[in-house]
């Protein structure tokens, strides 16, 4: 392999497993603190593309403004979708948690991909650039999108990492994921935290879904293939930790990218499922995993 | 300060106290002590707010917490040291601490209060940097302690401090739960280890099989017969 297509590869790699590393953080810090395994994220992916979308296209924001609109858009919605299905949900019984969220979270997906379609249509609605030109890396010449795409993940990620480790909220958060009685009885109010958890993990998802507009335009179903890509970050890694996602969220993005030299695109999902499978039947808590209580 | 009356609490259908009444006063150093499995532990879980008494009433500084949410008692100053320490395993030693303070917002209180249980606790200061889950049992016992200090409590409900501990340890939690009450700070009190802890406090209660047999002064409880045969070892 020359080193033209070795930085070819480490560089569409690092992009695309920049995005990957957003995505899935949110999905891990849900099953991490609230025990969701959450199937609705990638409509919050897909809520960030269409608010972006609207932002850009129809009221004429500039593309940062448009991403804010995305984040705190989703933020809300997702605070409000919490509050209205599992804040009820725990009240009434937490027995067979993990199903029953699941089940909510799958039914909650339909009802979001459905009222997106119902309302929106199914033309793909995108934009042909949101900040334009190219940046030469290495001899290439990569699309300045891809590479605003990144850094605003890499932001994202780094902001969103410093607020869970210095701030008294992302301890607070940290402290009902490890431990939900011990937070209850440090004065923490749970139903607050779960809340702003889920919140939080829509906004990282719309975060994405917006940087990537000019990328992937929006439409009502696009959420399944970063969905499935966030799953696979996360099964990785360790269901629940949300550190080693940054690790796994980059593996990812490389092993698809060598996949895709190698075998050809339509085998990159195959190639890494493969690896991952391969991980679990060694490690089945994932490469970093500790065993969770249940 | 502290006063249930005539309480009953327990898991779902299973009853576990019947028709507890006891107080603590302001300042005191007060045991409840009974053998295994009589409700020591879920007395402590009531007055905490993490479990709803069925019947009567807990008030505390003339104002009714049964019903209340735990972290609304926790507010009141009531911080509960449960016997496992609930301690958040993979944070660090002063991580745990300062989220014993997260009821308050007075960022120099905190730091002042942190100064003052690495004091009481040289020990946690040598381990601040470490994560929780690698100190030893004695270690992570002085945190949970140490943490509950941090919420500046006016009552400390501290369960079995001395369990799965060496006795030299033992001896050590022991004294420090002591300066506490010297340092003005009400502590509640349960253990299975009679002997020893009628040795430090003040007052006591005996419960058995849920209900309050037996209170009195820690002096009158170690010179009673039935606690010296039952528990004491002495005929």
């Amino acid at each position: 392999m020359d080193s033209a297509v070795v930085s070819d590869i480490l560089i569409g790699g690092v992009l695309r497993g920049g995005m990957y590393v957003l995505m899935a953080m949110g999905l891990s810090l849900v099953f991490g603190v609230m025990k969701i395994p959450n199937f609705a994220h990638g409509e919050f992916y897909m809520i960030g593309a269409y608010l972006c979308y609207f932002s850009v296209a129809v009221w004429g924001l500039p593309a940062p403004v448009a991403i804010i609109v995305a984040a705190l858009g989703a933020f809300m919605i997702g605070a409000i979708i919490e509050r209205i299905t599992f804040y009820p949900l725990r009240k009434r019984s937490q027995g067979n948690w993990i199903l029953n969220s699941f089940l909510v979270t799958a039914g909650l997906s339909f009802v979001l991909q459905n009222l997106a379609q119902g309302w929106l249509g199914v033309t793909f609605r995108g934009v042909p650039q949101l900040w334009g030109g190219t940046l030469a890396i290495g001899g290439m010449h990569i699309s300045m999108d891809r590479v605003m795409a990144f850094g605003i993940a890499m932001s994202t990620v780094t902001v969103f990492w410093l607020f869970l480790k210095k701030t008294k909220t992302g301890s607070a958060i940290r402290a009902v994921s490890e431990h939900e009685t011990g937070a209850k009885l440090m004065g923490i109010n749970l139903n607050t935290i779960h809340t702003l958890t889920f919140a939080l993990s829509c906004m990282l998802a719309a975060i994405a879904g917006a940087a990537l507009l000019s990328i992937i335009p929006a439409s009502p179903f696009m959420g399944l293939q970063p969905l499935y890509k966030s799953w696979f970050v996360v099964i990785l890694v360790g269901l629940g930790n949300i550190e080693a996602v940054i690790i796994g969220g980059f593996m990812v993005g490389i092993i698809e990218m060598v996949a895709s030299y190698n075998f050809g695109a339509g085998f990159q999902d195959v190639i890494s499922l493969s690896i991952i499978i391969l991980v679990l039947l060694f490690k089945p808590s994932g490469l970093f995993g500790k065993k969770l209580k249940v | 300060m502290l006063k249930l009356n005539s309480v009953d609490a327990g898991y779902g259908k299973l009853g576990v106290l019947r028709n507890i009444s006891l107080n603590v006063n302001k300042g005191e150093f007060v045991a409840l002590v009974g053998p295994n499995g009589v409700g020591k532990t879920t007395s402590l879980r009531t007055i905490s707010g993490l479990i709803k008494p069925s019947k009567g009433e807990i008030t505390f500084m003339d104002q009714r917490i049964d019903g209340k949410p735990v972290q609304n008692i926790t507010k009141l100053g009531i911080s509960f040291v449960t016997d496992d320490g609930c301690l958040f395993s993979g944070m660090t030693v002063h991580e745990n601490l300062l989220l014993g303070a997260y009821i308050i917002n007075d960022k120099d209180k905190v730091k002042k209060l942190l100064k003052e249980v690495l004091e009481l606790f040289p020990r946690l200061a040598e381990r601040k940097t470490q994560t929780v889950g690698t100190l030893s049992g004695g270690e992570r016992k002085m945190v949970a302690i140490a943490r509950g200090l941090m919420s500046d409590p006016k009552l400390m409900l501290v369960d079995e401090p001395s369990l799965g501990l060496a006795p030299i340890l033992v001896l050590a939690v022991f004294e420090s739960l002591k300066e506490l009450t010297k340092r003005g700070v009400t502590v509640l009190l349960v253990e299975q280890n009679v002997n020893t802890t009628l040795k430090i406090v003040d007052r006591g209660y005996v419960i058995e099989q849920g209900e309050i047999v037996l209170e009195g002064s820690s002096k009158d409880l170690r010179e009673n017969e039935h606690i010296k045969k039952s528990y004491l070892g002495i005929e």
